[in-house]
């Protein structure tokens, strides 16, 4: 028997196949999200384990509602923001959701390569540790799953302002983390 | 930097997924899911398909021995012993007759030529 070919095509029409119960064109929407979901579940503050099964429970959801996805958005945002709500129903239910200022160990992402972009990216989850878990929980929601502030306090639970105060401390530790020396120069160039 | 050139770059590195090594054995997983998912989808549906069938046939049965029981009341000149008796030998009829007989044995036919299906498909989708 034959290697079977993945299926191609665009991602909405991969999703309507998938929503008449096509599974193979749903395996390929797992490629080629899979690991920005389980990235993303990673940097609002889930060990990896615990990512890799809200990632699979994600993309169960997903094929469940997927003929609720109708194109608006892009698939990849759709499915994170199903993964990012399993993730805020979890902590919830484990009543681990504490918006303290203390920051808390997060492990980094297995990866080899640390060159050009994966440097960057590395440089990202290196700066967001230094988060507290309420920073880096609302930067991750409206920068990683594109939620608004809005959709954040909601799923949250907690006022607007305090989504908008955590997400500028969240801004200025994490410009401060992530200057290029270039910033730098450009700065001393117009001070 | 400028805020807005800061944000755009932040999105940029959140956008930008990372590679994993396992990347291959997490899609395998989740197709496995859905495949296990899948078949015992249509395990339940095959269940109740079977569990209807055998209830569709013997409501067909009982309907049949409740209007021959009410048959047997309104013929109230007999004692009740002699109506036990008529309604063990309508029942008793309902089972050995060739028709009644043939039905039942269609029904338990059908549904085990179900179940069989549905388990053998969801075995080999396991």
């Amino acid at each position: 028997m034959g290697m079977e070919r993945p299926p191609t095509g665009h991602d909405i029409e991969l999703a309507a196949r998938a929503a008449g119960g096509d599974r193979q064109a749903y395996g390929e929407l797992v490629r080629r999200h899979g690991s920005a979901v389980r990235g993303l579940l990673r940097r609002l503050g889930a060990d990896s384990a615990a990512a890799d099964d809200l990632a699979q429970d994600a993309f169960l959801t997903g094929f469940e509602q997927c003929a609720e996805f109708r194109g608006e958005g892009t698939f990849g945002g759709w499915i994170k923001k199903i993964a990012a709500r399993l993730y805020l129903k979890k902590v919830k239910r484990e009543a681990r959701l504490i918006f303290s200022d203390a920051v808390e160990p997060v492990e980094t992402m297995g990866r080899t390569d640390a060159s050009g972009d994966a440097a960057s990216r590395i440089d990202l989850d290196e700066a967001l540790k230094a988060l507290s878990r309420g920073e880096r929980l609302c930067v991750s929601l409206c920068y990683g799953a594109d939620w608004s502030h809005a959709e954040a306090a909601e799923a949250l639970n907690i006022p607007i302002g305090t989504v908008k105060s955590h997400v500028k401390r969240g801004l200025d530790k994490l410009r401060a983390r992530l200057a290029r020396p270039e910033d730098g120069a450009r700065r001393e160039a117009h001070g | 930097m400028a805020e807005p050139d800061f944000e755009a770059r932040l999105t940029r590195l959140f956008a930008e997924a990372p590679s994993f090594p396992d990347a291959a054995l997490f899609n395998a997983e989740v197709s496995a899911k859905l495949d296990r998912g899948w078949a015992m989808r249509r395990l339940f549906i095959g269940a109740a398909g079977v569990a209807a069938g055998l209830i569709a046939a013997f409501q067909i049965l009982s309907t049949r021995f409740s209007s021959e029981i009410a048959q047997i009341s309104r013929d109230g000149s007999h004692g009740i012993e002699n109506e036990i008796n008529a309604g063990y030998a309508k029942v008793a009829s309902v089972f050995t007759s060739p028709g009644s007989v043939e039905a039942v044995w269609l029904a338990a036919g059908l549904a085990l030529v179900a179940l069989a299906f549905a388990v053998t498909r969801a075995v080999e989708e396991l």
